[in-house]
């Protein structure tokens, strides 16, 4: 019997000391570059693991990174192309993975973007804690893609500049996108695979606005300001609708200030599993 | 006195030197407008008569800032900077007026640039300030340390660092040691021969019937089952295409493809567990035939599967433990695959010839005597009344007794 519970120890011992520790090697980059310019520039920001942030300077800067990695796992990329204007920032492609570390392990960047110039931004997250705020932006077009993610998106002002798409592209992810209408987007194009989306499309309504929203399995809620007129397009095929407000009519659900109102949300959805809610308390 | 400071610091300190303390070892220099040293040629050594706001370094201080030089000169995110005898060892200024030709590294002295520096401008270990009318055509990098823009302009990348210095090591490079590979390696084993047994009694208990099942259908007819596994084998990625493509045919279906794919490979997961369980528990009741007569049905189920278990995922504790000897761990390695592959394969057979123990194996009907028909193939009477009783096999059993 003493045996066995020396056997037993033994594995527990085993299985509750920690194995060999993986040496680590933590490093802080801060890179910045000077404005030179307010030509439009591509950007595309790369970002596998840890927390994320992105927002604009006040600074005389192109751009500002601080990144905080581990060395051995990451390799940090920050190119600037002056002469094809597309800056890169942000981690190698191959180091978009999740490493299974706790927060207070995980790597973090931080990037400030020049308020002065268009933008034509790109943002490839993995799984990250992401906090997009675009205020000040003047943003032309946004593609975010992010892996599994909780990612925040707002724009707490108009965006100065007309944006031609807005293209969010989620696999199981929580997102949540603040005061879109000041995106400036004609189009705005969300496609999740799994979770949960909430876009508040409140804001400066400057023109009528476009939302494709594709939703696998997640729920979907849509806030919408009472004066803005609304048409909902849904296919669904395990779903439910939350139309309170909303009166079917020529195979759409139409609010019933479509006709009168002076801006409109027209709204295509498409969801298997889950709920689209479209809430109209003015949010 | 600072340049002491500064050699006990590194002597103290093996670790790369964090931006803190090279400021702590740094000499105040504040640069007065008339203190401005005149143009420094590249390369001045402290002490030379173009730096003046430079500081005297004891020969143990140099030789740590140029191991940390050394260390730069390693890091990833290190730029080219010129041989040591060429980097300014304790500061330097670039006056105005004057183009000094870069790259232009210092260290452990800021580098101030007053005039323009024609490439990149480095600091390791200390500062790069770059001062109203100065100007930097390439990268201004410090190394544990900060570029301050006070007026200057910068051409090319503003780029600071901190943290590790140096070289990283690959994951590669920092191998466990021989003893740590093996307790992870064991460790790992024995979590999986946990986890096993965890599940088998999870089955015990909430789907005993289904694993009885794949049992009986394994007693008996191991070479059967072990054939129908490999045969389930290969036919699962055909099985798993031609649902797809069953499936993508149809608008809704292509919507389930993921959800399709996800079931298939759960289906086929759990079949392969509850049949490794069923011959882990066949082998354990072969190696304890006794227990079955001293202990309740469910209680000997429990104690064969167990020892089943503990054998077959023995093997892999006992490779586990020749870690440390790489030869010997590949040999045992390759018996625990090839035993545990037999062991899965048939078990796998037996759960889909038993349809994952839902159906038991059918017992053999007792034989029909043969019932020759012909003599009885004669018309019935009009009248109806029958010439002679049909004989039956179980009425011709009955005579026979």
């Amino acid at each position: 019997m003493r045996s066995r519970h020396g056997v037993a120890l033994a594995v527990a011992a085993l299985g509750a000391s920690p194995g060999a520790g993986v040496a680590q090697s933590w490093r802080t980059l801060d890179v910045s570059r000077q404005l030179a310019d307010s030509a439009p520039t591509s950007v595309q920001v790369v970002y596998g693991t840890g927390s994320f942030g992105l927002r604009g300077t006040t600074s005389p800067l192109l751009y500002h990174m601080q990144l905080r990695y581990d060395g051995e796992r990451t390799k940090p990329r920050h190119s600037y192309d002056a002469a094809a204007r597309k800056l890169s920032l942000g981690v190698a492609d191959a180091d978009v993975k999740f490493s299974g570390r706790k927060d207070d392990e995980s790597g973090r960047l931080q990037v400030e973007l020049s308020r002065v110039m268009p933008l034509d931004l790109s943002l490839d997250l993995g799984a990250v804690d992401a906090d997009v705020d675009l205020t000040g932006l003047r943003v032309q077009r946004l593609r975010l893609q992010s892996g599994a993610s909780d990612a925040r998106l707002r724009f707490d002002s108009l965006n100065a500049t007309r944006m031609e798409l807005l293209d969010i592209s989620l696999g199981a992810a929580s997102f949540r996108g603040l005061r879109l209408a000041n995106a400036n987007a004609r189009e705005i194009r969300v496609d999740a695979g799994v979770g949960n989306v909430e876009l508040d499309m409140a804001g400066q309504w400057t023109q009528d606005i476009d939302l494709r929203v594709e939703v696998s399995l997640g729920i979907v809620t849509i806030h919408v300001p009472t004066d803005v007129g609304i048409r909902v397009a849904l296919q669904k095929v395990i779903a439910s609708f939350d139309h309170e407000g909303l009166e079917q009519r020529d195979g759409a659900w139409v609010s019933s200030n479509w006709e009168t109102a002076p801006r409109k949300l027209r709204i295509t959805a498409e969801t298997v599993l889950g709920k689209l809610t479209v809430d109209r308390t003015g949010r | 006195m600072h340049a002491g400071l500064f050699a006990l610091i590194l002597a103290v300190a093996p670790a790369p030197l964090t931006g803190r303390q090279t400021q702590a070892v740094q000499p105040a220099q504040p640069t007065p407008a008339g203190a401005r040293a005149v143009e420094a040629p590249p390369g001045s050594p402290l002490g030379s008569s173009s730096a003046p706001q430079a500081v005297a370094l004891s020969t143990q201080a140099l030789d740590s800032l140029r191991e940390l030089v050394s260390r730069f000169r390693r890091d990833p995110e290190a730029v080219q900077i010129p041989a040591d005898d060429a980097v300014a060892m304790g500061g330097r200024t670039i006056e105005a007026g004057t183009t000094v030709t870069g790259p232009v590294a210092v260290a452990g002295g800021p580098l101030h640039v007053f005039g323009t520096v024609n490439g990149d401008a480095v600091a390791i270990g200390t500062d790069v300030i770059v001062h109203a009318g100065g100007r930097v055509t390439g990268n201004a990098i410090a190394a544990l340390g900060q570029v301050t823009l006070d007026g200057g302009t910068v051409t090319g990348e503003i780029k600071q660092l901190s943290g590790a210095l140096g070289a990283i090591e690959t994951p590669a490079a920092v191998r466990e040691s021989p003893l740590d590979a093996t307790r992870h390696a064991v460790a790992l084993s024995v979590s999986w021969l946990v986890i096993l047994v965890l599940i088998g009694i999870g089955v015990l208990l909430f789907a005993a019937g289904y694993l009885d099942g794949v049992t009986e259908s394994l007693e008996g007819k191991f070479g059967r089952s072990f054939w129908a596994g490999i045969a389930a084998q290969l036919a699962l990625a055909p099985v798993l295409c031609l649902i797809i493509v069953a499936l993508a045919v149809t608008v809704l279906g292509i919507l389930l493809i993921p959800f399709a794919i996800v079931a298939f490979v759960l289906a086929v997961a759990g079949l392969v567990t509850i049949g490794f369980l069923a011959v882990a528990r066949i082998t354990g009741e072969s190696l304890a035939p006794s227990a079955a007569r001293r202990y309740h049905p469910r209680g000997a189920a429990l104690r064969a599967l167990v020892i089943g278990v503990t054998l077959y995922m023995g093997l892999w504790v006992l490779a586990s433990a020749f870690a440390w000897a790489p030869t010997v761990e590949l040999v045992l390695r390759g018996v625990a695959v090839a035993i545990t592959w037999v062991a899965a394969t048939a078990g796998l057979g037996a759960a889909v010839l038993s349809r994952g123990g839902t159906r038991r194996p059918t017992e053999t009907l007792p034989a029909v005597a043969a019932v020759n028909d012909l003599p009885w193939q004669t018309p019935t009477p009009v009248t109806g009344v029958v010439a002679a009783r049909r004989p039956t096999p179980s009425s011709s059993t009955t005579r026979e007794r």
